[in-house]
């Protein structure tokens, strides 16, 4: 594929509260300090909207409105891209299921959606434009670069790309062990004037890098969206060279990282 | 923009197993609509269920697999030689040149579901052959094809609500057209559950009959589910069939379960559909609409129709013959709109009795004989997420 253009980045998850406060950890330089992760509500929503935001729609935007930031936002298309969507949704759902008389909250259901995020980022940045939802299982990071990757090869312009996935309710902690938040914001667009580019190969079946750092090392594996960390490293290492991410069905995705 | 030749396809829903039998219902109107007979559902209200799919049985590597979205994927992939058309294009391509892009809403949701009510009761603990990532995740779908078929190409599962099996036939475009892929598998499951029932109960949108899109009475819908796969390819002297020769897809930026009032989003997503296919409105034969039958949608997309159409343009809803699919309803629209391509016939819209005046569409309660060449196909969900195709008969 031809290269693209990488703008800014967007970035939450334990002891990374945000891409620039977090890029001497990502440079080897600090130590990572785990903490728990704060989600704070989205800015971008009007009140009574943002009331009814749920963990994963805050996490995903919060990503979203960082990797923006100065940007368009009205204008740009955007992919939202989660392994499994709000789980503590499903999981209060499934448990309402349970009950001899099922009552689901409605808004609870309207935002079960696997696109409430992609939902929510359109009305609070009033944009027309397309916005898609998908799921690759843990390779959803590498799925939704490359549906990213290819909507803006296709018409040029800015394409947001989020990538998130909340922890698993208690009930689910053994069947999905993800135990804290994540979430990467890419924004993608022309290779004239970004500070990175990036050009992506879907290639056969090959071990994904690791990260650099052990500490990091040991988040990458925790959660579907945290695949993004060697990237993230070579990003703000700022030498040239090549990342490998685990693909959908086997695959693996090569991504020339050059200035 | 370069059209796509759709080379294979399969539908299997309520109005019937296979593209015959859809088509059969479809040209006369024959809704496969029933009271609510699910085991784990007690609501007053019709739907568009799926004979024989717990009679499926997912063996050998497929077997993890098992739930009711891939029970009624794989009724679907065995229908109409799809699965022989499958074989061919990873002769011809490779297996990692074919790409897998399909769309649902909630996947196999309904193992979780049967999961909670097998809990243990000390631990909450789900059972021990709960098996997450092979039916409830939304990659299960694409996975379950994908090892169905040893397909390795680029692969995704889209879920936009109701509009995700449409928008995949846009990313295999895009994916062609990148270099990613030389054929795709595309299309949609989603299967009854009691999440939605009960959630679109919830939302006061579930009518009590079977749903009557467009009619003056309509009073909101009925749920169903669907399978529907199609094989797309490159034109080229060995490729044969109807084309998808444009889409649209747009965001209505406007409430998370109510569409906008004026259909700005859908009309957009329209416009660009019949500007990439490089065709005028007065060229469209009719509008395959998402008409799901509540007063609100039908409403709204009434007028995204008539703002990129012009007055009175012909209009086809057919969701009181399956129920509304939602993550399918692309997939079913797309195979109704390649049914009355090849059987010439504008279907009718099943269920209507009074057309509503207020929405200034032509569509009648029987189907209308005639050439049928170019069909728009609507596909709108929640978030305000909404997509068009363009579909034309074979040159």
């Amino acid at each position: 594929m031809k290269a693209i253009g990488l703008h800014a980045v967007g970035l939450l998850g334990p002891g990374l509260d945000d891409f620039d406060s977090a890029r001497p950890v990502l440079a080897g330089e600090t130590p990572l300090a785990s903490r728990e992760v704060h989600v704070p509500p989205p800015g971008l929503l009007p009140a009574n909207e943002r009331r009814r935001t749920t963990a994963t729609i805050r996490l995903a935007l919060k990503v979203a409105e960082e990797a923006t930031e100065g940007a368009d936002r009205s204008r740009l298309r955007s992919v939202f891209a989660s392994s499994s969507g709000d789980m503590d949704i499903i999981d209060r759902i499934c448990d309402a299921l349970t009950q001899p008389e099922p009552v689901v909250s409605p808004v609870q259901f309207h935002n079960s959606v696997h696109n409430a995020p992609a939902g929510n980022w359109s009305i609070a940045t009033r944009n027309p434009a397309p916005a898609t939802a998908l799921s690759g299982y843990n390779a959803s990071l590498a799925a939704g670069l490359l549906e990213a990757a290819t909507l803006q090869l296709d018409e040029g312009g800015d394409v947001l790309l989020a990538c998130y996935d909340v922890p698993s309710m208690d009930s689910f902690i053994h069947v999905r062990p993800i135990h804290h938040p994540f979430a990467v914001a890419l924004r993608l667009g022309p290779v004239d004037g970004a500070p990175w580019q990036l050009q992506l190969d879907l290639g056969g079946p090959a071990a994904a890098d690791p990260c650099h750092s052990d500490d990091l090392e040991a988040l990458r594996g925790s959660n579907p969206a945290a695949r993004a960390l060697p990237l993230l490293e070579r990003l703000v290492r700022g030498t040239p060279g090549n990342v490998t991410l685990e693909a959908p069905l086997g695959r693996s995705l090569n991504i020339r990282v050059g200035p | 923009m370069d059209p796509l030749v759709i080379t294979a396809h399969t539908l299997t829903s309520a109005a019937g197993t296979g593209i015959a039998a859809n088509a059969e219902a479809l040209r006369n109107g024959v809704s496969g609509l029933r009271p609510c007979d699910l085991e784990s559902v007690s609501l007053d209200t019709h739907i568009g269920r799926v004979p024989g799919v717990e009679a499926i049985t997912l063996k050998g590597e497929l077997a993890p697999f098992q739930c009711r979205n891939n029970q009624l994927a794989e009724l679907g992939l065995r229908q109409d030689g799809f699965a022989d058309a499958v074989a061919a294009a990873v002769a011809r391509y490779g297996a990692d040149r074919v790409a897998v892009l399909l769309g649902t809403s909630t996947s196999g949701i309904a193992a979780t579901e049967a999961a909670y009510h097998r809990r243990d009761p000390q631990t909450r603990a789900l059972p021990p052959d709960y098996d997450y990532q092979h039916t409830q995740n939304m990659f299960s779908l694409a996975d379950f094809v994908a090892t169905r078929f040893g397909l390795s190409g680029p692969a995704l599962v889209v879920s936009t609500a109701c509009s995700s099996s449409a928008k995949v036939f846009a990313d295999a475009r895009r994916y062609m057209a990148a270099g990613l892929c030389d054929a795709a598998v595309v299309g949609g499951v989603d299967s009854l559950c009691g999440m939605t029932l009960y959630g679109f109960n919830a939302l006061q949108l579930v009518a009590a009959q079977p749903c009557t899109p467009l009619d003056r009475d309509r009073a909101g819908i009925s749920i169903g589910e669907a399978a529907g796969f199609f094989l797309l390819e490159r034109p080229s002297p060995d490729t044969t069939g109807p084309r998808l020769t444009g889409h649209g897809e747009s965001s209505d930026a406007h409430h998370m379960s109510a569409p906008h009032p004026e259909g700005l989003g859908a009309a957009t997503a329209l416009q660009q559909a019949l500007e990439r296919g490089g065709r005028r409105g007065d060229e469209i034969d009719y509008v395959l609409m998402h008409a799901t039958a509540t007063p609100a949608n039908d409403g709204a997309e009434a007028r995204a129709l008539v703002r990129s159409l012009g007055p009175r343009p012909r209009a086809v809803g057919t969701k009181g013959l399956t129920g509304h699919t939602l993550g399918a309803a692309g997939a079913v629209g797309v195979a109704q709109a390649l049914a009355s391509l090849d059987g010439g016939f504008v279907p009718p819209t099943a269920g209507l009795k009074m057309l509503d005046p207020q929405l200034d569409l032509e569509a009648r309660g029987e189907a209308e004989p005639r050439l049928v060449q170019r069909v728009l196909v609507n596909a709108f969900g929640f978030g305000g997420n909404n997509c068009s195709l363009l579909l034309e008969a074979a040159p």
